[in-house]
């Protein structure tokens, strides 16, 4: 499911959901820890090379995203929001890339019989919002809009 | 931008969707878009990881200028291209791109979580 306002990005927002055999607190630490992380992190043609997370309001984190040709795209951001087991919200920056910043949340819903309904909301910061940001210190780092999603 | 109430779009706005998803519609096009995500290239540089001719490559080139995805200038001997500023700003192309992403992120999140045995 997508919602759209195509002439105005900085309301660009996506949600994307699915059912996962596993319940909430199985999927924040999927989510959440560096070393469960890497193990599943990896769109097609990605290889999740690294990952560092400091999982605190403010915190950083940052992916090391290898791509089947031998680049290297990194992911990072800082946590905006922990609330574990059902939810997390951070930033989301690419390097190298172009575009705005954007943010992610992601819900774990529980389900019945141990299931969950994931759900991540990726929105585009608009750029008042991207002009705080840089004040409070975050850099804006420009987006490459995942160079990786259709490898 | 200003924000403002969602409306109809416009048959303009609905005829440059047209031409933005059905260049993105391709997978060449969207590895080609990808390769310019990170810098301008040449066309035999985005001809490269295809088994392809030229011309085949520059009728997929010439689609992504249809969309104003792409724009194509001769530098010294070499036809370059790169993506066009409006490109990053396309909400086509940034929801399409991280939709595909987030679903297959999360197809393997499924295959790790649930095969592991430890709900």
């Amino acid at each position: 499911m997508m919602s759209s306002d195509a002439d105005d990005p900085g309301r660009l927002r996506l949600v994307v959901r699915r059912r996962i055999r596993a319940r909430p607190e199985r999927l924040f630490r999927a989510w959440t820890e560096a070393q469960e992380f890497v193990r599943w992190w990896g769109p097609r043609g990605v290889i999740c090379e690294r990952a560092d997370i400091d999982l605190r309001v403010g915190g950083a984190y940052s992916i090391a995203n290898r791509l089947d040709d031998g680049r290297l795209v990194t992911i990072s951001g800082a946590f905006e929001l922990i609330e574990p087991p059902g939810r997390i919200a951070y930033t989301w920056h690419v390097h190298p890339g172009a575009a705005p910043g954007s943010r992610v949340v992601v819900t774990f819903l529980p389900l019945e019989g141990d299931e969950t309904e994931v759900v991540v909301t990726h929105e585009r910061i608009a750029s008042a919002e991207v002009a705080a940001e840089h004040k409070r210190g975050w850099v804006g780092c420009l987006d490459g809009l995942a160079a990786f999603a259709e490898r | 931008m200003r924000p403002r109430a969602i409306r109809k779009p416009t048959a303009q706005t609905e005829h440059k969707l047209d031409l933005v998803f059905h260049a993105l519609a391709d997978r060449t096009r969207r590895t080609m878009l990808s390769r310019l995500m990170q810098g301008p290239a040449s066309v035999s540089e985005l001809a490269a990881p295809f088994a392809m001719t030229l011309p085949g490559v520059s009728k997929h080139i010439r689609v992504l200028e249809r969309a104003k995805l792409v724009t194509r200038k001769p530098v010294g001997s070499v036809q370059q291209c790169a993506l066009t500023p409006a490109a990053f700003e396309s909400a086509s192309v940034w929801l399409e791109t991280h939709r595909s992403l987030w679903e297959s992120a999360l197809e393997g999140l499924a295959r790790y979580a649930e095969d592991d045995g430890s709900r």
